[in-house]
This record gives structure tokens, sequence and C-alpha cells, in this order.
């Protein structure tokens, strides 16, 4: 059917009454209608794009402070700590030998059919005869695995020295610029350095070297022939063959410098080049925060030369022939736990393992600790981190900790039996808590660990805009100012913020006081103006006649809603706080909290932000109450029943949802005000949780309010993560008003 | 008038006043007992002003004022000693809309007897009225139903069946099936008749072949100038119908104005 198809043109043409627009005028009527609704609608839509605008605003400044990256200096590097028990863990297992040297140690595994240890691949290759290296999860240790990073315990080998040493001492300098030339050659035994390492190496040297003109892109390889000088090196036995076959290579061209190598370990080698003892440092493992700091002290300025990488190689005695190949699980029970082969493995013999292993100064213990033993110091069992505790405080701290909350129920660790029990043996009041508390839980140390010993300092916060989008930049600024700080990825929002109580450090300040404040002084906001609020408006609904004192009183009270909540917080101050103090402050039952002693307390609180929301409850309730149609009052009424009856059994229960939701939202009011608290004297620092209505309190606006006042950066942070905080409490509470909603008006 | 001795409920000399206007003037009217006496008139003439007082539904607006008196068992339901809840049980109403309360089938049977003090078996009393609104049969195996789920012709049976749960004496009726179908029209027209062996029935209809077919005594209000309602004519339904006095009866009756 073609008519289909035909659209209409013009309803209008034969349209008789010629009052009304006709044919294109009648079109452009309508058109021009349509286009004023449109424009309208254009408009109301860009209100709603402001309001979204608004929110998304806020809450990305909210979330900007809350996460961050932060510069976090501790005064002891925490994975150091943990490495330190690990390896003293490794050093101290039976039949366990150690030594700095590890042609020493290659001898020892060759000498002992029980032998089993690690070292460098240059020094397996070296003894390669005598010993048998043992896969790693499957994966045999050579030139191509380790390249491919297939092998899991390749690592960089790093030299150290600065720019100033360079630039004076030339047999240094030169020293450097070989191994760098030579460095993708590498020799026996060693891996390249992987590109981008050796990139780093090369501009490094060329940094010290800025007088030298070439152009940018080459390299400048230095003939060695006729320097001659004296040249200090000291550090890792991993690099040990490397510097001597370098030093053999370099004589043989011609370099007349007088070379000086010791083999010491890469912490002892650090340790003497931050003292400013030798000209370059070798280690094979990077530089740590602490020695940097020590560098500096000494006016040294370490720069990285990554020029080689290494396989660390697990080698056994050949003897053991069952070893062909241990995984990452089994090495870690070889070498942390087990005392015989057959603990490991059922099917091995039960003779007791023999290890052998670098000193506790070498990085390569260090190495092997880090990727094989996980060494976090959160992860550390109680008695290690006991163990830390009690190597890095005082025993007057440590007694002070202990009387707080003990660290084992059955011994004690800091004081001695006798001072313990007297002090336990004192009247309830006087005993310390330890005295009946439960021992601290291994997360509780872990924490004292933290705050005693690493003492972790926040020194700088990015916001997360930063973070997230100039992240290089923040490293390199980060690089330059605080060399010795770690640069982590915080979420001010913790579990422990919001069960920590209120502190003068930001990093472990915490709402639980604030929280719990709000929630009492809440719940006693909601006891007071609900029934009164939901009284009154039943009573002005439902009983009061329509008279002028009536209506008088329907003004003001509307009126009220509007009066700024400060002007509470004054009428607070002055009914509840000072005339009412006996009854506030719970003098009058005896109940007074020694250290408040006056009214400022959550019930004067509750009572204020209950005068407070009290006109919302009745005007909210009112409205409820007049939504309840007519006709059910009439038909409780028709059969016989009471004004109340009909009140109590069909109007409230009607009236309900909308009661609870308008009360509801007033609450949450309630729970966002500041200002009349901080005028009826809410505390601005506690740290004691509030016990009754007649504590003192603060409440979260009030820390936020006062965490934004202070000057440090870091109380910005957890200002934004207590609104965050603050938020959620008040979606809770509007979502539970959603449900009381839902709950109540689909019952019937 | 009729002649009829026995009086159900009376009207004597009532004035009803909203504020300063008069709703409804002068109004003398003997409700014969276990008889149905319909109200009919144009709009706004104040029938159902007449209906609503007579269990002193006015109170519920503030400015409400009743003059005269209104007979029941011979006193003055308006004295001031009368307390309107004790008038109301005993003078039922059903509503021009179904109002079910928001609850269970049988808790709207059940809830008006609870609070008067019914002390009888509860289910036997919800069964009963349920059975005299002709309603039984149709909730039996969902009396813990909301009465939501009724249909609108249902609904209305059980606010009548609330009504009846309560024992009144006279069950007053403002349009009860304006809001519904036809069919359900007819339901509760046949069940009106069935209650009238027990009850005194005072039903407001602007529906005329209703009052003509389902009622015995017909009461036809007008307005006079001043838009107050008054009582034109009064008699038996068929006498009103077939042979009316008054000539605004008639001109009404027959469609000519109204």
């Amino acid at each position: 059917m073609d008519e289909l198809n035909n659209q209409p043109q013009h309803y209008f043409q034969d349209d008789n009454d010629q009052a009304y627009p006709q044919g294109d005028a009648a079109k452009s009527q309508i058109d021009s209608r349509h286009r004023k609704g449109f424009i309208w609608r254009i408009l109301f839509m860009a209100a709603l794009m402001t309001a979204i605008v608004v929110l998304v605003a806020l809450m990305f400044s909210i979330a900007n402070d809350s996460f961050g990256y932060v510069v976090v200096i501790s005064k002891i590097d925490p994975e150091r700590l943990a490495l330190n028990v690990i390896n003293e863990r490794l050093l101290t297992m039976p039949n366990t030998q150690s030594s700095e040297d590890d042609t020493a140690l290659a001898k020892a595994i060759a000498a002992d059919p029980q032998g089993i240890g690690f070292f460098g691949s240059a020094t397996y290759e070296q003894n390669r005869d005598a010993l048998k290296p043992v896969a790693v999860d499957g994966i045999t240790p050579d030139r191509e695995t380790a390249v491919s990073q297939e092998y899991p315990l390749t690592r960089p080998l790093y030299l150290y020295t600065t720019a100033d040493i360079l630039a004076e001492n030339q047999a240094a300098d030169v020293f450097l610029n070989y191994l760098i030339t030579h460095a993708p050659e590498t020799a026996d035994g060693y891996l390249p350095a992987s590109e981008s390492d050796l990139a780093q190496a090369q501009q490094n040297w060329l940094q010290a070297n800025p007088a030298l003109p070439i152009p940018p892109g080459t390299w400048p390889a230095i003939n060695p022939a006729g320097i001659d000088g004296r040249l200090t090196i000291s550090g890792s036995s991993t690099l040990a063959p490397l510097i001597e076959q370098t030093a053999t290579q370099l004589e043989e061209a011609g370099f007349a410098a007088e070379i000086h190598h010791e083999v010491v370990g890469s912490t002892a080698g650090l340790e003497a080049f931050c003292r400013g003892d030798v000209d370059i440092a070798t280690a094979s493992r990077p530089i740590q925060s602490d020695e940097i700091e020590l560098c500096r002290e000494n006016g040294r300025f370490p720069q990285a030369y990554p020029i080689a990488a290494d396989a660390l190689t697990v080698v056994a005695n050949p003897a053991l022939t069952f070893l062909d190949n241990l995984s990452r699980e089994e090495l870690a029970q070889l070498f942390a736990e087990a005392e015989t082969w057959q603990e490991i493995n059922p099917a091995w013999p039960a003779a007791p393992i023999h290890r052998y292993l670098p000193g506790a100064d070498s990085g390569t213990l260090d190495f092997f600790a880090r990727q094989i033993l996980q060494p976090e110091l959160a992860a550390l069992p109680t008695d290690d981190l006991v163990r830390l505790l009690a190597a890095n405080i005082s025993v007057g701290r440590g007694r002070a900790l202990e009387r707080e909350q003990r660290f084992y129920q059955d011994k004690l660790v800091f004081d001695n039996p006798a001072a313990w029990n007297e002090a336990c043996s004192q009247p309830k009041g006087a005993r310390p808590s330890g005295c009946t508390a439960p021992p601290r839980t291994q997360a509780e140390i872990y924490d004292l660990v933290v705050q005693e010993v690493v003492q972790p300092d926040v020194v700088e916060t990015f916001p997360l805009y930063d973070t997230l989008l100039k992240r290089e930049s923040i490293q390199r600024q980060m690089a330059a100012e605080y060399p010795n700080g770690a640069l982590q990825f915080r979420s001010w929002l913790t579990t422990s913020f919001i069960t920590d109580p209120q502190s003068s450090t930001p990093e472990a300040a915490g709402v639980r006081t604030a929280i719990l404040g709000s929630l009492w002084v809440i719940v006693i906001t909601i006891l007071f103006s609900f029934p009164v609020g939901v009284g009154a408006a039943v009573y002005l609904e439902e009983y009061a006649a329509d008279n002028r004192l009536n209506r008088i009183l329907q003004t003001n009270i509307n009126n009220l809603a509007g009066v700024p909540s400060i002007i509470y917080g004054m009428l607070g101050l002055v009914i509840f706080v000072r005339a009412l103090e006996m009854l506030t402050s719970g003098a009058l039952f005896g109940l007074a909290d020694g250290t408040t002693a006056n009214g400022r307390t959550i019930l004067s609180a509750g009572f204020t932000l209950g005068l407070l929301i009290l006109p919302l409850i009745i005007i909210n309730a009112q409205e409820a109450i007049r939504a309840v149609p007519t006709s059910l009052r009439q038909a409780s009424l028709a059969l016989g029943a009471t004004q109340w009856q009909t009140t109590w059994h069909h109007v409230l229960p009607a009236a309900l949802p909308g009661i609870l939701t308008g009360a509801i939202l007033a609450v949450s009011r309630a729970l966002g005000e500041t200002a009349p608290l901080v005028i009826i004297g809410a505390s601005t620092f506690i740290v004691v949780d509030p016990s009754g209505p007649f504590s003192k309190f603060t409440t979260l606006p009030i820390q936020i309010y006062q965490w934004t006042a202070r000057p440090q950066a870091e109380f910005r942070n957890i200002a934004a993560a207590a609104i965050i905080v603050l938020l959620v409490m008040l979606l809770a509470l509007n979502a539970t008003a959603v449900y009381l909603r839902n709950k109540y008006s689909t019952k019937m | 008038m009729t002649n009829n001795n026995q009086t159900a409920i009376q009207a004597h000399n009532m004035n009803v006043y909203y504020g300063s206007f008069r709703a409804v003037e002068e109004i003398n009217l003997n409700v014969a007992p276990r008889q149905i006496t319909a109200l009919i008139g144009p709009s706004g003439c104040g029938k159902s002003t007449v209906l609503r007082s007579f269990n002193r539904m006015n109170d519920l607006i503030p400015s409400a004022r009743v003059e005269g008196a209104v007979l029941y068992h011979g006193a003055n339901i308006y004295a001031p000693d009368v307390d309107p809840v004790e008038i109301r049980r005993r003078i039922g109403m059903v509503f021009q809309k179904p109002n079910p309360f928001p609850k269970s089938i049988y808790d709207n049977v059940a809830w008006g007897a609870k609070i008067n003090g019914y002390k009888g078996d509860m289910d036997e009393l919800v069964e009963s009225s349920l059975r005299q609104a002709a309603l039984w049969d149709e909730v039996k195996d969902k009396l813990n139903q909301s009465g939501f789920s009724l249909s609108g012709g249902q609904q209305q049976r059980l606010c009548i069946a609330r009504t009846l749960a309560v024992k009144p004496d006279i069950i007053l009726m403002d349009e009860p099936t304006s809001a519904l179908d036809p069919v359900a029209t007819l339901k509760i027209e046949d069940l009106i008749q069935i209650l009238k062996q027990d009850y005194t029935i005072i039903i407001v209809t602007h529906n005329m072949q209703q009052a003509a077919r389902a009622s015995d005594f017909t009461a036809f209000f007008n307005m006079n100038e001043e838009r107050a309602g008054y009582l034109v004519e009064f008699s038996k339904t068929e006498d009103l119908f077939t042979n009316p006095k008054n000539e605004l009866t008639e001109r009404y009756i027959t469609g000519r104005f109204g």
C-alpha cells in the first residue's frame, strides 16, 4: 500500500476556521512552540550538568587529598630490618659456614660431599669442574636464560663512585671508561648489563666528564696506555673476578696506575666508599638509603654504574647426585628450615645438609634472601619482631610497653617477674593494663616495630592528580630532594585510620574517637528530637484547632527551620551547658566524668543538635501526616474508633515512611553540623573514647574542621580521609532511610 | 411524610452550616427501620451532608455545625453529652470510593470489632461478616492478603463486611457504587436487598434507576436560591416515581433538570 509511505504534510489545509493559523503558518506556529520547549529543556539540562560538575569536582577534591604518593623517610629501612632478621636466620642454621670469599666457598663445597651453597656465576665458571650447578624452578643458569630474565636469580652488578672522584682521579676515570667500553663483551662468567643499565652508566660517566669534546650520542673509548696514579677498589666478591680480569687486561694495554683491590663484601665495600676510604665500591646489590645518607654526610654523592649482570648460581658437591633441580619453595626450606635432605624430599637421604653461604656483608646473601625468602617485616613471626624491638628500643621504653600490654602470655621480655608481680598486685585502679589484657597480636607488634624502630616520617605528599599524571616528574623531584626517601602510594583512608584514636602526628592519627563521638551525639539527638518532633507534628495535624495561636505556632516552627545553626549553638551553651549543668554533666546522678566537671558533654551536644533539627522533623512529619488520605481516617472513625485509635493504628503507620525519611534527612544534617558544637565546647583534641552521655567528646566534622586548620600538609590529607568517612556514614544513614521507606510502604 | 409508626432515625428541623454558609435547611425526615431509604437530588443539594449528619461524620469538618436535632432511639445525637464514637459504632458508614485499611482482609474486618471490645470468636465474626457481605467465597483462601489486592467491587463489599462486623443498627451508604462497574454495582445492590432484612439502610445515589429499583423510600432534595439544600418530597419509592406530588420532583425524575 503506497499510502503507508506517504508523509503527511499539512493537516490544516482544509481547516475552515480562519481564526486559527492555516497551512504553513500552522506548521510554523507548532514549530515555534516546540522550539520554546526545547530551549527550556536545554536550560534544565544545563542546570543538571552544573550540579553534576559541582558534585564531581567535590568528589575529586576529596579524593585528590585522600590518596596519592608520599615520600617516606624511615629511620631504619623496614626491608633492611627484615633482611637482617632473615640473614641472621640463614647464617645461624646448623651446619652452616659462611665466608666473604666466594673462592673459599667454592673450594669448601667441592671438598664436602654434603655441601651446597650459592654465589655469582663467575666464581662457578672458575670452579665448574669441581662443582655441580642446580637448576632453579627447572631452569639452568646460563647466558641465554639469564639474558631473557627467565632464570629467577639474575641481578645487575654495580660499581659506585662519584663525579668528583672521577674528575680528580684520572686512573679511576679511565678504569670506568674501559669497563663501560668493554661491558658488552663481558668477562668470563658474567652476563652483559641490560641496555638501559648500560645507557645509564654511560650517561653518568659523560656527566662526570663534561669537558670532553664529543658529539652527543657517541661513546668516547679512552686509550688506557700511559695513565698512571693510584686507584682503590673495595667490595663484592661477586665482582672480584671481573675487577681482576679487567686489571690484567688494562695492564696489558699499558695502564700504569696502581690498582688496590680488596674483597670485603658489598656492604663493607659501600661503607668504606661512603666513609671516603676508597675510590670505587663494587656491589652485587643497589645502594641502600641508609648508605646514601652516610655518603652524603661525608660529602659524597654516589653514582651507579651497572656494568654487568650475574646469574646467582646454586651449586652442590657432585656427590649429591639426586640434586638436579630445586623449586623456590625447596630452596627456602633447604637454606632456612631443613636439617637433613630427607626433610625436603622423602626420597632423599637422611644425611645432614652442609650449607656454605656468603657472609652477612654480602650483597649476594641479601639478594638470595630477597628473591627466595620474601623479607617482609609484616610477615615476620612474633618472636622475630619482639627480638627486633628488644634490640632497638631502651629497656625502660620496652617495660612501659609491656606494662601497657604484654608480648607473651607466659613470659616477660623487658620486665623482671618480681617487679611485674608487684605492679600487678596493686589495687584495680592502679594496676597496669598489661596485667589483665590479652597479649599483643603479631599485627599489633608489627605496628609497634614500625612506630618504635622504623619510625617512618612522611616528608612530602602529592595529590592524587599529580600521582596519576605526573609520576615521572615526582620521581625526579624525589630523587633529587630525598634520595634516601621511599616513594609510596598511600591511601590516607585505612582501617587503622578508622580504628585509631586522635594523635598529634598525622600518620598515626585516626578518627575512632570522633566516630564514636558522632554516633553517641547522634543517638542522643535522635532519642530527643524524634519523639518530640513527631509528637508535636501529630498534635498540630490531628488535634490542634485551627485558631490564631496555632497558626502563629506553625509559622514560628517554619521560621525556626531557617535559623542559622550557630544560634542554636548559643542557645545550647546557655541552656544545656550552663543552666542545666547539673543535669548535663551527670553531677545530678553522681556520674560526672572527673575530667569534664561541667556541661560540655555528649548530652548537651545531643540536645543542642536535637533542638536544631526539631523544626525540620516537625515540618517533615506534618507533611507526611497530611499526606495520609482523609478516607482512611473516615473509614476508621466510621467504625467507632476514637481519634487516638485512628491516629495510632492508621494515620501514623501510613505516615511512617515519610516521617522516617524526613527524620533521617534531618539527622544527616545534624551529623554534619560543626558550628553549634564548636560553640558549646566540643573538645578539639581528645584521645579517650567517649564512655557515655556525660563524656567529653569530639565529632567527625569538628575533627575535620580542626585538621584543616593545621599548617602541616599531611593534616589536610587526613582531613580529606575523614570527610570520606563522614560521607560514608551519611550515605549509610540515607540508605537506611530508603530501606525503611521501602520496607514500610510495601508492607501492605 | 409517611405515617410509619416506627422510626429508626429522625431528622428534626435540622440545619447544617459550613461556617456561615447554610448547606441544608430545615430537614425533617423519618427513616423507617429495616427499610432502604434513598436520598436523591441534583449535585450540591446537600444529600451527602444530610447523610453524614446521621452519624456525626460532619464533626470531622472543623467549620461544620448542626442545628436542630437528629433523634436516634428517641434521643438527640447532637446533645452535648453524646459521644460520637458510640454513635458511629451503631450507625456505620460505607463511602463513595472503597477505602479498605492497608491491612490484610482478615484484619480489615477484625479491626473494628477489636477496638470496640468484641469478646467473641473473632474468626467466626470475620467469616460471618464476610458471608453477610457475600464476599466469603471469594476471599476465604486469601484472608492474609492485603485488602488492596481485591477488585474495586470486592473492596467495597469488604468495606461493607467491615461495617457489619461491629454490629451496627443503621448503615449509611454514600454513593457506594459510583466508582464501580455495572456488574459490581448489581452485586452491591443485591447485597443491599439482603442486608435490609437486618439493617436500616440509608443510601445516597446519583443514579435514579438505582433508587427506583433498590429502595423502599425515596427522599428528593433540591437547593434553593441561596444554594441551601432542602427536602422537596419524601415518600414510598413507588409513589414518588409513579405519582410525584411536586412538580420539581416530576421534572427531576423525568430527566428534565438536574
